[in-house]
């Protein structure tokens, strides 16, 4: 069998069956109607097209269970007609519309993808889990062979034995003794006035923040003002070494905690202790004023 | 009404007169064969159309007996009211 008499009974049989989908009387008639169009189909390929439109065709007629009847139709025609047109009034048919969505669709997630929306997904998936094979540890070294021991039998050694000679004592001892260190006291010259120190107090330096930065909203809404004594301890490069504490409240537990932040956002804007013109580690108190304008 | 059965309607409109099958709507119209028949049933449930079988001998003529459609006197009038309804003339519903 030829490629295009396969195709042509391929189709016969594809009219037959979507015709019989309709009703008895009707899907004589369809399947001899649709039977006589394909032989005034000039190829295979058309006429293999026309076999699956005239599946969709069955499927649409039973679907909306269209049964022509002439005869009634002559008689109240008008009245069928106006009914038709009413029905299916509209210029866009159903499909189109399906079809124009579908369309829509795909070309709403081509833009979100084009628009990045593809690398974040790409971005949110989890990585790639790539698993290693670990090798088996390796047996150690064996040890090497370890030797039998070997006894040998003890050698015990007698010593001779010497005889004994009297020998006279010494009559007079002399004992050599070197006599011991006598203490002595030494004086100490008297230690002289102690050195006067010349210590300047650390403070705020270049570059401290703004008070006003920190000036709480809440107490800004409250129109709450004051100074607060923050004591900080810091180093000899202006940093803070410890967490700055109020040493005496302004009065607003507001104003104390922003004055405590501040304190902290100044850490290496302090101008450290100076002693003898020497910077040093040190302790101290700082004012922070809290004003409204 | 869809621009599928103003096609359909156009090429019967073309002369009025003509018993057109199935494959001849389909040429005219350029319909696929899907969206043809159940049109040309519906106008015909409608009585727009009548159809009838040809009247040949099939073995004489060696091919089978078509279908062929025509417009119905009222059928032809609610058409050319249609077309006149959109205001334009035949051939523009492409």
């Amino acid at each position: 069998m030829s490629t295009s008499s396969w195709v042509d009974e391929f189709a016969r049989w594809t009219i037959r069956h979507a015709a019989h989908r309709a009703s008895q009387p009707l899907a004589e008639r369809l399947e001899e109607e649709w039977l006589a169009d394909l032989e005034a189909r000039p190829d295979g390929w058309s006429r293999l097209l026309l076999g699956i439109g005239c599946c969709w065709a069955a499927t649409v007629i039973v679907q909306e269970d269209i049964a022509p009847v002439v005869t009634a139709a002559t008689t109240t025609g008008n009245k069928v007609m106006s009914s038709y047109a009413s029905t299916n009034g509209s210029l866009v048919p159903q499909r189109t519309t399906a079809l124009a969505l579908i369309m829509g669709l795909h070309v709403v997630l081509f833009f979100a993808f084009a628009t990045g929306l593809g690398p974040r997904m790409i971005r949110a998936l989890p990585p790639a889990i790539i698993g290693t094979v670990l090798e088996a540890p390796k047996d150690p070294p064996a040890p090497p062979p370890v030797s039998k021991p070997t006894f040998r039998d003890p050698q015990f050694v007698i010593p001779e034995i010497i005889p004994l000679v009297d020998v006279p004592a010494d009559t007079e001892a002399t004992i050599h003794t070197t006599p011991a260190p006598v203490p002595t006291t030494e004086t100490l010259p008297p230690p002289g006035p102690p050195q006067p120190v010349h210590r300047v107090l650390g403070n705020a330096g270049k570059g401290f923040p703004n008070s006003a930065d920190y000036y709480p909203p809440s107490a800004i809404r409250m129109n709450e003002t004051g100074i607060a004594l923050v004591q900080v301890c810091v180093n000899s490069k202006g940093y803070l070494t410890g967490t700055p504490a109020i040493a005496k409240s302004s009065g607003s537990p507001r104003l104390d905690e922003g004055a405590v932040k501040l304190a902290r956002a100044g850490s290496g804007h302090y101008r450290p202790t100076m002693e003898n013109g020497q910077p040093v580690d040190s302790c101290f108190p700082l004012d922070i004023n809290f004003t409204l304008k | 009404m869809s621009l599928q059965t103003l096609r359909v309607l156009e090429a019967f409109l073309e002369n009025p007169t003509d018993e057109l099958s199935g494959a001849d709507v389909q040429k005219r119209s350029s319909l696929a064969s899907g969206t043809l028949y159940p049109i040309l049933l519906r106008l015909e449930s409608a009585g727009w159309f009548v159809s009838r079988w040809e009247a040949i001998d099939p073995s004489s003529v060696g091919r089978p007996r078509r279908r062929l459609y025509r417009l119905t006197p009222s059928g032809l009038t609610r058409a050319t009211e249609v077309f006149a309804s959109f205001s334009f003339s035949r051939g523009v519903p492409t």
